[in-house]
């Protein structure tokens, strides 16, 4: 056991700190949350330059193999800088092709991702407002050399910039045939093709959340990632490492409002004392940083394993239902603890709690990780019923 | 595969690499270490019924639970395993930190006794005379400490009844007379001091101080000493855990002072600072209660109730990050970090956690919360009694060793740097 990061796992924590806190300052943040497509076209390509996209991706694919302690790291300090970006469903795209992609599409867009920053989006919630497989109603027909695709999609992230989508449907015409549970199939998709509506959707972290309705796009069989009708798999290894990876942001996030906080409780004086000095709010204050503290470890002993390909469910999944819990507390008390002015928009913190909701949403809300828990601590044979070997 | 870098990547990497030591962020344990813990549960399985459950400093009430924890006690002391972390010289293993807290947590989660009420022995009284104490008081002292023997049992004797987290307030008096100290006063709350060989006593040497922290000295106490009268209390439930310790003229030889005459609070602040760790234990403990209520859940079919799920994953969301912030204090320490406010974060976390999943727990037993604990064996008692251990106990562990507000302060002022409140 050793809790130290690597020299390269250090190397692009402090580099990418560095790089956000000279090119994403908070007055930059409130400019490219105000864009159309709710991200800065310039920084992004600045950060395909630094290697971020491609940054866990194989060299052949135009990467650097980095592991996923480093992925987290930069979703950490995107978090902390609150970074507007395309990145995370970009790389939740880019980690399923690289897991379940053909060698061809593999060698088709990775490239594409890593060297010209094309970026991905993930079309997979619809009506019920949910992540959950089992909601999905959209439809996939058999057709010709592929399949037609109708339904609608909602809060697909930076849906208007996106260069492809990963879109779940039901292919249930096609269950007969032996294919697997709820019959969803993950298909790539492009967002040019016919029949394919996009239309953004106003919310609060300004986020180029969309809705897209998709009618009678035909893809083609190739275009299948992994296998047909076994999709679920697919999303549900999206939902575990993007669990990771946004708890990681999260956790960024929290650390950062925590700051803030406690730099502003000790300046501002009331009674003739800093607030700082007031143990109400001190507890406060003590109860946050436990948790952040705590978050943080929940969040690296995740993504430790999947940097050691032996993830453990129950530990992603308690990442990001700490997250959950931990973003919202300490940008709810730590705007409390600012009192009227943190309510208003002059102030950071702010920027922060617009993405709570957001970020809840993204990775799995707490119910579905919750479920995920439980059904692992179902499974397991406790430690004190095993017989030794 | 070599790494390839972007030029941008690859200029910050030549500069970091001259600056930080190859490691890895490593969250798993070394072959031995493993070993290591096979090696405690194989001592489980041999030495310890399935059926008894001793967490939470259980120390059980009569005089045959105290026979068998001091049995077991000295089978611990016979691995060394009592001693573990202590240096080679004093009868140690000088293992790293991190093999400690292996052991802690297993003795959490196995509920291995022998290990806490005596604890002040191993845990503070031993370390702190390695330090502070005279060659003749380690000669005397340690030994029977690291052999598990009576004579090694010791009682703290800190909090008084007008001095609790204000402990430097504290008045019972020690006066040098001749060769001696003689003791006056009263100390309360005194776990063990019913078993106890030997306390470890802080009182006031000088009344005449501008700060009350100067003036307090420490002293290694005989609990058979004339004019010393231990009287018994009892908990809200019955259980007798601590004792009040009065001090009537106890005499005690001029050698039995530890370190430098009035000097004492700040060789007290290092002995508190050794008793860390608790929440390593706990959090083993809580692992048990955890997996016990799963099992409980999935033998009364509760386990489909949607809310036990979810209640179900959030504790084990809780054990786990409170496991890992243990983890870091005890990696901090092994990397040679001075660890100051952690053990304090841990420990307010800890009694948080503890008292919801006590609380859980007894909701989950439904009627058979309602067994005494005391009546461990009654045919009633479910979970061998652990829930209804930790639901009574809770409120004790959140003030002993400092309570829980306490903790915060400590964690305020030292870990966010906030000013005194
Ligand atoms: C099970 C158990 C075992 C114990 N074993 C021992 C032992 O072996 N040896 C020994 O010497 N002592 C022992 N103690 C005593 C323990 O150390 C004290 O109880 C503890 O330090 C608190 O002191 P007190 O009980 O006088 O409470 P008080 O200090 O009177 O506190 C009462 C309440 O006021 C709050 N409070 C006090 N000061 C502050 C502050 N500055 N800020 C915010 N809140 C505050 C506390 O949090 C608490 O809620 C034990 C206690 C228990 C329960």
């Amino acid at each position: 056991m050793d809790l130290a990061l690597t020299k390269d796992q250090e190397m692009i924590q402090k580099s990418s700190r560095e790089f956000f806190k000279k090119e994403c300052p908070t007055d930059a943040v409130r400019d490219m949350r105000a864009k159309d497509q709710g991200y800065d076209k310039k920084l992004w390509k600045k950060m395909v330059k630094l290697g971020y996209s491609g940054l866990v991706f194989p060299e052949e694919y135009g990467g650097s193999d980095g592991d996923f302690v480093e992925l987290a790291l930069l979703m950490e300090e995107m978090g902390r800088a609150l970074v507007p970006s395309p990145f995370f469903p970009t790389i939740q795209c880019a980690l399923a092709l690289l897991q379940f992609g053909s060698k061809e599409q593999k060698a088709k867009f990775l490239p594409g991702i890593a060297e010209k920053g094309t970026t991905w989006s993930i079309a997979h919630s619809e009506r019920s407002g949910r992540l959950n497989t089992s909601d999905i109603e959209m439809m996939a027909v058999a057709e010709g050399d592929g399949f037609n695709l109708s339904g609608t999609k909602l809060f697909v992230p930076y849906a208007a910039t996106a260069g492809r989508f990963l879109v779940t449907c039901l292919t249930k015409a096609n269950e007969e045939a032996g294919n697997g549970e709820n019959g969803i199939t993950v298909f790539i998709v492009n967002p040019k093709a016919d029949g394919v509506r996009i239309e953004g959707v106003p919310t609060v972290a300004q986020d180029g959340r969309c809705e897209v309705t998709f009618e009678n796009v035909h893809v083609s069989e190739i275009d299948i990632l992994g296998s047909l009708g076994k999709g679920a798999d697919i999303i549900d290894t999206i939902i575990q490492q993007s669990a990771v990876l946004k708890a990681a942001e999260m956790y960024g996030g929290a650390r950062a409002v925590l700051e803030l906080t406690v730099n502003y409780t000790k300046e501002r004086k009331q009674f003739d004392r800093p607030l700082a000095s007031f143990q109400a709010v001190q507890h406060r204050l003590v109860n946050l940083m436990t948790e952040i503290d705590g978050l943080k470890y929940l969040v690296f002993k995740a993504a430790w394993g999947f940097a050691k390909n032996n993830p453990d469910r129950s530990i992603n999944s308690a990442a990001k239902l700490k997250a959950n819990a931990v973003h919202s507390a300490v940008c709810r008390q730590g705007m409390y603890l600012h009192g009227a002015i943190g309510w208003t928009e002059e102030m950071d913190i702010g920027l922060y709690h617009r993405q709570t909701r957001a970020m809840d949403f993204d990775g799995g809300s707490s119910d579905l990780h919750r479920e995920v828990i439980a059904c692992e601590m179902e499974k397991r044979t406790p430690l004190y019923k095993q017989v030794p070997a | 595969m070599p790494f390839r870098r972007k030029p941008l990547l690859d200029r910050t990497i030549a500069i970091y690499k001259k600056l930080i030591i190859e490691v890895i962020m490593d969250f798993g344990f070394s072959e031995e270490q493993e070993l290591f813990r096979r090696e405690i549960r194989e001592f489980v399985r041999k030495n310890l019924s399935p059926d008894r459950y001793w967490g939470l400093l259980d120390e059980g009430e009569t005089d045959e639970d105290w026979a068998f924890i001091m049995s077991i006690s000295k089978k611990l002391a016979e691995k060394k395993w009592l001693t573990l972390s202590w240096p080679k010289e004093y009868g140690g293993l000088a293992v790293s930190h991190v093999q400690s807290m292996i052991f802690e947590q297993e003795v959490g989660y196995w509920g291995i006794p022998g290990t806490s009420m005596g604890i002040s022995g191993t845990s503070w009284v031993g370390p702190s005379l390695m330090l502070f104490g005279t060659d003749e008081q380690k000669e005397t002292f340690l030994p029977p400490i690291a052999a598990g023997d009576e004579d090694g049992v010791w009682c703290t004797g800190y909090s008084e009844p007008d001095s609790g987290s204000d402990l430097a307030s504290l008045q019972t008096f020690a006066e040098r007379v001749g060769d001696e100290y003689v003791i006056n006063g009263q100390k309360v709350w005194t776990s063990c001091a019913h078993r106890a060989r030997w306390m470890w006593l802080a009182a006031r040497t000088n009344r005449d101080v501008k700060k009350k922290h100067h003036g307090i000295s420490l002293f290694l106490v005989d609990m058979q000493s004339q004019g010393l009268k231990v009287n018994p209390l009892r908990n809200f439930v019955g259980q007798h855990f601590f004792n009040e310790v009065f001090f009537d003229d106890v005499k005690i030889p001029a050698k039995n002072l530890v370190g430098v005459e009035n000097k004492g609070w700040s060789q007290l602040m290092t002995a508190l600072s050794f008793e860390r760790g608790l929440a390593l234990g706990a959090s083993g403990t809580m692992k048990r209660m955890l997996e016990e209520l799963t099992e409980f859940a999935k033998e009364s079919g509760s386990i489909r109730d949607p809310l036990v799920r979810a209640r179900l994953a959030d504790f084990f969301m809780e054990v786990e990050k409170l496991s890992l912030l243990g983890q870091e204090s005890v990696w901090k320490a092994e990397r040679g970090d001075i660890v100051i406010y952690e053990p304090s974060r841990d420990k307010a976390n800890m009694d948080e956690i503890l008292d919801e999943l006590s609380r859980f727990g007894a909701d989950m037993l439904g009627g058979y919360s309602l067994v005494h604990p005391m009546h461990k064996n009654s045919r009633w008692t479910r979970l061998k009694g652990m829930i209804e251990q930790a639901y009574y106990f809770v409120m004790g562990m959140a003030v002993a060793g400092g309570t829980t507000d306490t903790q915060r302060n400590i964690v305020a002022n030292f870990g966010l740097k906030l000013p005194r409140s």
